[in-house]
Parts: C-alpha cells; sequence; structure tokens
C-alpha cells in the first residue's frame, strides 16, 4: 500500500514563522499507523519553491519527503496531481486546510477532481476496512460527533483536528532523512494578488435567540453558533438551493449585492 | 615474627592479590565506554585532597558515618598495611611493632561495630541490605581475627589457642571482603578513588559550582545516551562508585513525592547495565516508589531504558534535576548529567517525551516561546509601567532578562515591584522586548539540545548587538543558562540574580527601606540559585534588611529541597502520591513562618499552587518593595483630624 501526504508550507499562528501545518503532522502519524497495519510506505509531498522548516515533517515519523520544485508563486495543484498520478498511491492525506498560506482548504478537493478520486473530509481516525482494498474513515463532525465511513481505495481523504496528536519530534530522524527533490509544473499561481498574514482564529458568529425565549433556547442559541441563521431546505430544486445560498452570503456580506 | 603472625602476613597478601584480580576484571569493563579527556596527573596529584576534603567535607555531615568511616576504612588500611610489612624480619621481630598492629586492628574493629550498630537490629531504609547487609560480620571478623593474632604475636605467642580461632576469623573475614570488591560494597573503594581522579567535572574540587551541562555535539552519530557504551568511562566509573547510603535517596523530591524515582536505584541500574548479561536483581535497597514494571535486563549494547530493559521512561521524567541528589552524594556521583543524557536521547533519536512535553517544544520550534505566545506580549505585564526597550536606547547599564515568567499573571506581580525598584533606584536599565526569546532552559532539561542549541545561539546573537554591563534576571533558571551554559556558544555575561542586585543597591543605600511589621519569614532557596550557584547568602542578607525574623527550614541553603517545578518535571506530570510543592510547603508551615519568601517564577507558581491553610508566598522583590513603600510614607494623620 502506498500513501502519501500532502504537506503545505505553513506558518505558526503567532509568529509568523514558517512552520509545518500541525494537522498535515497528524495526517502523517495516521499515515504511518495505517501504514503499519498494511505494511505501506508514506512518502510526503510539498509542491513548492523551497521545503524550509517542512524538513521537520522528517522528525515526526516521515521517511520519505519528496519536493516538487516550483518557482516562484505557482499553483502547486497541477505538480502534485501530476506526481500523485505517477506514484499511483492507494492513499492520499491532506490536512482539512492549510496554515497561514490561503488556507481554504480547497486543494484537495481540486486534486480530486482532476485525479477523478474519491475525497472524504474531516477524518479523525483511519482503521482496516474488511474487505480487502477498503479503508474505515471515522469522520469528524461537528459538536464532537463522528460518523464512520467505509471507502474503497484509491481516495483523497482530508484530516481533522480531532485526530491522534503528531508523533513528537525526533531531531536526530529529521537530521537522517532525506528529502528528493524534482521539477514541478509550472502553473500560473490562481490569485497573485493574496495578503498573507498570520493566522487567528475567526470570531464565531453567535445567532441572538428571540427576546423573551426561555434559558435553555438562549444556551443554545449561544452555543449552536454554527447552525444559526439559516433556513432548512430538505431537497431543493437546484435554482432555489442556489438562490437561498446567495441570499444568506449577501445577508453575512459576502457578497455584494446587486 | 610467630607462624601465626606470618600466616596472616600471607592472608593479606592473598586478599590484596584477590581483591587486585577482581578489580582489574571490573575496570576492564570500564573501558566499553566512550573516551573521555582526562588530566591524569592532575587528578592523582590532587586525590589526596580531594579524598580528605572535599569527600570528607560531605561525609562529615553525618558525624556518626563520618566517625564509622574513618575507624573502619583507616583502621582497615593501616592495619592490614601493618600486618603485611610485618614480614620484614626487623619490623616483624619487634613487639612494639605487634602492638601498634593490634592497636590499629582494635580501631578498625570499632569501626566495624559501628557499621554494625547502625544496620542492626533494624537497618534504615536509605541503606541496602543484600551483600551490604554482610559486611558488620566480615568486618568483625577479619579485624577482631586480625587483632587477636597481632596480639598473640605482641605477647610472644601467650595466646595460642585463641590466635589460631583469631586467623581463621582473618581468613575467612579477610578473603570475603575482598570478594565484596567487584559486585559487593568494597568495590567504592577502588571505584570511589578512580572516580576522584578522572572526575568529569574537575572544577567542583576547585571551589567552582561546576553545575553546567556539556553541549552535546549534534553532529554526534548517536545523540545521547541508548546503551552503557555510551556514557564516557570515566562516567562508567562513577556508577561503580556508589556505596548505597542513600543519602540520595533521602535528598530526592520525587522520591518523596512517591514518583518512580530513586536516584540511588537509578545508579544501581545504570552500574549493573555495566555486566554483560545483566539483571537488576542483586540490588537490596528501596526500589523506586510505584515503580512501573520493567524487565530488569540489560548489559552492554542493550538499552538501559525502556519497559524491556533496566529503567522505566517515567523514572527518568520525573527528576526535577534539582541536583540534590549531586549535593549529598559522598562519592561525587553526577547523577543529573546521567539522566540528561538518557533524557538527550529519547528525545532527540526517539521523540520519546512525556505526551505533556511535545507541545511546548514544539511551540519553542517555531515561536521561541513555550507557550506559543508572541514575543511581543511579554511585556503586557509591565502595562501602565515604563519599560526602557535596549533597541530603542541601544544601551544601559543594567539588562533587564524577563523569562518566561513574564506572562504569568502571579509572577507578573514579582516583575512589576521589581521594575518599580530599579525605578526607584534609579537604575539606568533596559529590556530586550520582543527580542527576548526563551533561554531554552526547559528545552535543555526536557533533552531537547538541538532547540536549545538554536535558542542560545539566536539569544546570544541578539544580545551581541547591545551594549551593557550586566544582565538582570528574577529567574534563576533563565540565570543559570545565561551565566553558565552560554559560555560554551560564544557568550559570556555577568548576570546577576534580582536578589543580590537588590541587596548591592539597599548596601549602597540607594533604597530606602522601612521594617516590615510582618510575620515570621521563612525563605525557600531554588535550586538554580542556591545549589546551582551557590546563592544563599545574599537573598539572607537582603530579608534581614527587612527587619523581619526569619527562620529555617528543615532543608536550607544549598541542601534546599526543590519545589518541584525545575526540568520540565510540571510539563512532564508523572504521577505520584503527593506533590512536591505540597511537601515542601509543609516543611516551610513547620516554621510557624506567615511568608515563604521565593526567588523563582517556577518555585513561585509551585508553591502559590498548594491549596489549603498555607503561609503567604511572596517573590523577595514583592517584600522589598512593600518595605520601601513603608519606608515612603510620611506616618498617618490621626483619623479624627481629617473629619
Ligand atoms: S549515588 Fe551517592 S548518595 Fe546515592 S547511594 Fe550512591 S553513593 Fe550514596
Ligand atoms: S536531581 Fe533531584 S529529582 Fe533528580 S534524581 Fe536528583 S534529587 Fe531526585
Amino acid at each position: 500500500m502506498k500513501i502519501a501526504v500532502l504537506l503545505s508550507a505553513g506558518r505558526h499562528p503567532v509568529s509568523g514563522r514558517p512552520a509545518p501545518v500541525p494537522v498535515e503532522l497528524q495526517a502523517i502519524r495516521l499515515a504511518v499507523e495505517i501504514g503499519r497495519q498494511f505494511g505501506g510506505d508514506v512518502t510526503g509531498l510539498h509542491a513548492g519553491p523551497e521545503l524550509g522548516p517542512l524538513t521537520d515533517a522528517l522528525g515526526h515519523g516521515l521517511a520519505r519527503l519528496v519536493h516538487l520544485h516550483n518557482e516562484g508563486e505557482s499553483d502547486p495543484a497541477p505538480s502534485l496531481a501530476a506526481a500523485l498520478a505517477e506514484g499511483a498511491y492507494d492513499l492520499i492525506l491532506a490536512g482539512r486546510a492549510g496554515q497561514g498560506g490561503e488556507d481554504s482548504g480547497l486543494l484537495p478537493y481540486t486534486l480530486a477532481r482532476t485525479l477523478g478520486l474519491p475525497i472524504i473530509a474531516d477524518a479523525a481516525a483511519l482503521a482496516l476496512g474488511e474487505a480487502p482494498g477498503t479503508l474505515g474513515v471515522e469522520q469528524a463532525l461537528a459538536r464532537g460527533a463522528r460518523r464512520r465511513l467505509l471507502v474503497r481505495l484509491p481516495a483523497l481523504v482530508t484530516v481533522h483536528p480531532a485526530a491522534p496528536a503528531p508523533l513528537p519530534f525526533a531531531f536526530a530522524a529529521a537530521r537522517r532523512g532525506s528529502s528528493e527533490a524534482r521539477p514541478g509544473r509550472h502553473a500560473p499561481a490562481p490569485s497573485p494578488t493574496v495578503e498573507e498574514r498570520p493566522y487567528r482564529p475567526r470570531p464565531k458568529l453567535i445567532a441572538k435567540a428571540a427576546a423573551g425565549s426561555t434559558a435553555l433556547e438562549r444556551l443554545r442559541a449561544a452555543t449552536e453558533a454554527a447552525s444559526g441563521g439559516g433556513r432548512l431546505l430538505v431537497d431543493p430544486a437546484p435554482e432555489e438551493a442556489a438562490r437561498e445560498i446567495l441570499a444568506h452570503l449577501r445577508a453575512l456580506g459576502l457578497v455584494t449585492a446587486r | 615474627m610467630t607462624e601465626l603472625a606470618f600466616l596472616l602476613s600471607l592472608t593479606i597478601l592473598a586478599m590484596l592479590l584477590l581483591a587486585g584480580a577482581l578489580a582489574a576484571r571490573r575496570a576492564r569493563l570500564w573501558r566499553v565506554g566512550r573516551a573521555a579527556k582526562i588530566d591524569w596527573a592532575a587528578g592523582l596529584l590532587a586525590l589526596p585532597r580531594r579524598y580528605l576534603v572535599d569527600v570528607h567535607h560531605i561525609v562529615g555531615r553525618d558525624p556518626y558515618a563520618a566517625r564509622m568511616h574513618a575507624l573502619a576504612a583507616g583502621g582497615l588500611l593501616g592495619a592490614s598495611a601493618l600486618a603485611l610489612l610485618g614480614v620484614i624480619p626487623l619490623l616483624g621481630g619487634s613487639r612494639l611493632f605487634w602492638w601498634l598492629t593490634a592497636l590499629a586492628f582494635a580501631f578498625a574493629f570499632a569501626g566495624g561495630a559501628m557499621v554494625g550498630r547502625r544496620r542492626l537490629p533494624v537497618k534504615p531504609a536509605r541503606l541496602s541490605g543484600g551483600r551490604f547487609q554482610l559486611l558488620p560480620f566480615l568486618l568483625a571478623a577479619y579485624t577482631g581475627g586480625g587483632f587477636l593474632v597481632a596480639l598473640d604475636t605482641a605477647l610472644g605467642g601467650a595466646l595460642y589457642p585463641l590466635g589460631w580461632l583469631g586467623l581463621a576469623c582473618a581468613v575467612l573475614g579477610g578473603l570475603g571482603l575482598a570478594c565484596q570488591i567487584e559486585r559487593g560494597p568494597m568495590r567504592h573503594a577502588f571505584a570511589g578513588a578512580a572516580h576522584l581522579v578522572a572526575h568529569p567535572r574537575p572544577g567542583r574540587f576547585g571551589g567552582e559550582r561546576a553545575t553546567g551541562l556539556a553541549p552535546l555535539d549534534l553532529d554526534a552519530p548517536r545523540l545521547g545516551a541508548a546503551t552503557i557504551e555510551d556514557f564516557a568511562f570515566n562516567r562508567l566509573i562513577g556508577f561503580d562508585a556508589c556505596i548505597q547510603c542513600g543519602r540520595c535517596e533521602v535528598a530526592c523530591p520525587a522520591f518523596a513525592a512517591g514518583q518512580p524515582l530513586n536516584p540511588k536505584r537509578l545508579i544501581q541500574d545504570l552500574a549493573a547495565s555495566l555486566q554483560p548479561g545483566a539483571t537488576n536483581a542483586a540490588y537490596a535497597g528501596s526500589p523506586y516508589p510505584n515503580a512501573r514494571p520493567v524487565a530488569g535486563i540489560g548489559g552492554p549494547g542493550l538499552p538501559i531504558v525502556g519497559a524491556g530493559a533496566m529503567i522505566h521512561p517515567d523514572t527518568l521524567w520525573s527528576c526535577t534535576t534539582c541536583r540534590a541528589c549531586v549535593e549529598e552524594c559522598p562519592m561525587m556521583i553526577e547523577h543529573v548529567d546521567a539522566i540528561l543524557d538518557l533524557r538527550r536521547f529519547q528525545t532527540l533519536e526517539l521523540g520519546a517525551v512525556p505526551a505533556r512535553a511535545a507541545a511546548p517544544l514544539m511551540e519553542l520550534r517555531y515561536a521561541d516561546e513555550p507557550g506559543g505566545r508572541a514575543l511581543t506580549s511579554r511585556t503586557d505585564f509591565a502595562a501602565g509601567l515604563t519599560l526602557p526597550l535596549i533597541s530603542a536606547k541601544g544601551e544601559a547599564q543594567v539588562l533587564l532578562w524577563l523569562g518566561e515568567g513574564a506572562y504569568d499573571l502571579r509572577y507578573g506581580r514579582t516583575l512589576r515591584a521589581l521594575i518599580t525598584l530599579l525605578q526607584k533606584a534609579k537604575v539606568d536599565f533596559a529590556v530586550l522586548g520582543e527580542e527576548e526569546r526563551d533561554c531554552g532552559d526547559l528545552a535543555r532539561r526536557l533533552g531537547d539540545e538541538a532547540t536549545f542549541q538554536r535558542l542560545a545561539r539566536a539569544n546570544i546573537e541578539t544580545l551581541s548587538r547591545y551594549r551593557f554591563s550586566r544582565i538582570l534576571t528574577a529567574d534563576p533558571h533563565a540565570l543559570h543558562a545565561l551565566r553558565n551554559e552560554y559560555r560554551d556558544f560564544g557568550g559570556a555575561y555577568e548576570v546577576v540574580h534580582h536578589t543580590a542586585f537588590l541587596d548591592e543597591l539597599a548596601a549602597a543605600g540607594r533604597l530606602d527601606l522601612g521594617a516590615l511589621d510582618a510575620p515570621r519569614i521563612t525563605y525557600h532557596d531554588p535550586c538554580y540559585l542556591g545549589r546551582y550557584n551557590g546563592e544563599v547568602d545574599a537573598p539572607r542578607r537582603l530579608l534581614d534588611r527587612l527587619g523581619i525574623e526569619r527562620r529555617e527550614m528543615e532543608r536550607s541553603g544549598k541542601r534546599s529541597m526543590c519545589c518541584g517545578g525545575g526540568g520540565g518535571a510540571p510539563v512532564s506530570d508523572i504521577e505520584g502520591e503527593r506533590r512536591i510543592p505540597d511537601i515542601r510547603m509543609a516543611q516551610a508551615s513547620a516554621t510557624g513562618a506567615g511568608i515563604v519568601a521565593v526567588a523563582c517564577p517556577q518555585c513561585s507558581a509551585m508553591l502559590e499552587g498548594v491549596t489549603g491553610e498555607r503561609p503567604a508566598v511572596h517573590d523577595i522583590a514583592e517584600l522589598v518593595l512593600m518595605a520601601v513603600e513603608k519606608a515612603g510614607t510620611t506616618p498617618a494623620r490621626p483619623a479624627e483630624a481629617l473629619v
């Protein structure tokens, strides 16, 4: 079994210095542990101008690190897609979002579409499937809920911060490990004018309970922030759904009203 | 000379040969260790002084043991040497000579009796049993027997049958003693002498504290110690020198708290690992409290740490690096160095740090701060005070190193007090502000030498850009790193602790101190200030200027007990039965003091964490500020006048 872990050029949320992304280090741990059961090997892949402190991933249990070298601002997706297709990996793991870059979390979806692979988001744990060639994924849902899914490999899985903590760093392993540089594919960066700044957690949108509601309702409104503010549509027509989403985004001020 | 005396001399010769052969066999095992640079000539020349002055200074803390050892060891060596010299006809023919020999044997016998009285009928818990419990009997047999033979010879054979009995005892006891040289109690004699000659920290004998850790070569093929061969050979000699007196065990805070660490057992496990096919079965002292199960097998080439080896990792991570064991050890063994070497391998090679220690080490790697907090917010505690930045001034008389305590709300109060005092005394000082990184103490004690060295170099680089004559800090851990450990990386600074500095200011009359009418006070010495740096007087002098009655705790000064906050122990958080700060606080309460004065952010945090009825905890800086404010106030007007 061949496993790839995608590593992005992260930044420390406070110091702003280049740093590995914790959730990707957690992905390495899941990969290493599942690889040990399946007898697989794990490769880290990074596309970008330089590795920087990503070589530290070698100290967190990663055995091999491949650097797809791109000059400057370049879209990493084509390089990664090509390397992943060429490597014929059974399992591709990525963090649910990077940290300090665009951190949109869209790259795994782009890759899954390019490679024609199923994608499962937010794995907190991985296990062997009973049937050969399948993988059990424990998906982390909101408020601590979990869902078990079974997926036929190959597949792309993103990892959730609820996964086990990264393997502790071993300096000597990082020093001994080596990385292999390969030329990446140059592709213009999709949006060359992103502003880079240190990560900060976003404020939660707290829904307000109607005046005069019970204490329980107010508590629920304050704690169930993420679910607040929308309408629940069951099985709507696509046009109606799109309208509804746009209206919601407009209400949040994320789309300018036209 | 009688026939008997001649046979006694022969016995001693046989003992010597046997002991020599066994000692040589043991010493050959030391050769598996790494090479070390040793000044043999200087060591040999210094041996008598190191033994008679330095060792006896420690042994003498227990006057009974000191007398016992002087009689037993002095008597044994003296009597045996005399009896051996008896083969020289000129001496052996003299009755007076044999009287002298008998006297020496009598001294040794008295020493042996003291050994016995200490162990019998009930052996104190800190002493080992097993082969060690045999010692008084062997000593009694040999020295008592020798005495009879010498007396018989002195009297010209008048005690004939008794003399033969004596010889039989001497042969049994003497050869028995010689057999104890390889793995028994007598090993400390030759290994101890060799250890004094080849001691890894010779500075300790020259009046230095010599407590800084040796830097690790990060390019070495293997980092830290995994097997017994990874220790330098003079360290192996040190392990073999242990006499299992248990003084370290009594001093160890982790042992007292019921955590699975006993420094004596640790040294014994290391010494046992030297033997091919080693097991820990022969050890007969107190165990690791709440010992985690280990296989207890080892030997050269085999791992030392692990559930399948000799020492459980929890044992290693229980240590607070307080050096109390080192301070108490009469054989001058360096326990903390050994623990650190083992930790370095666990951390750097295996990444096997305790679960909760991984996160702070990671934050240190990418944010230079174990809590992952912004370096800019280090000065937040001083909101409202003017804190001059050295980057703005370029130079200052005194550079104030804030340390990790600055992020702690409680300790922020201490630092505010210190800064207020500096301002009142018109000291020209400045801070590094966001340019101050963690000093690396935590990383180093947790075995992460790579992070420590990176931080040390970065801090040295920063410091080199500014001009200042001294570094002032309230954190003894930072003080120790900056003063003693940065030197190896090219940073030599004069570093002064705030207690010494405030004492200087007070002595120079730059602080006007009023008398505090506080209750009695007791002072808790921080390990990294007292034991590591020998600074025990300045804080006491300063406290005495405040006009409060000061009482000493049961353990104080260089022999003080740790608060449990050092060595990364709070983040390693190994479970025990009690908490170390609770034990220490109980000692403080026992003095009847209403205030425990502290001088370290760790001590402050650990002791403030003690719950229940207890003395208040105040840093000395806070107390000094109170006294200054007391002096500054004009006497209050009577209440009526206000109406
Ligand atoms: S290590 Fe030192 S103090 Fe501890 S038992 Fe051995 S000789 Fe005594
Ligand atoms: S340094 Fe302190 S905690 Fe560690 S073994 Fe020695 S006495 Fe115990």
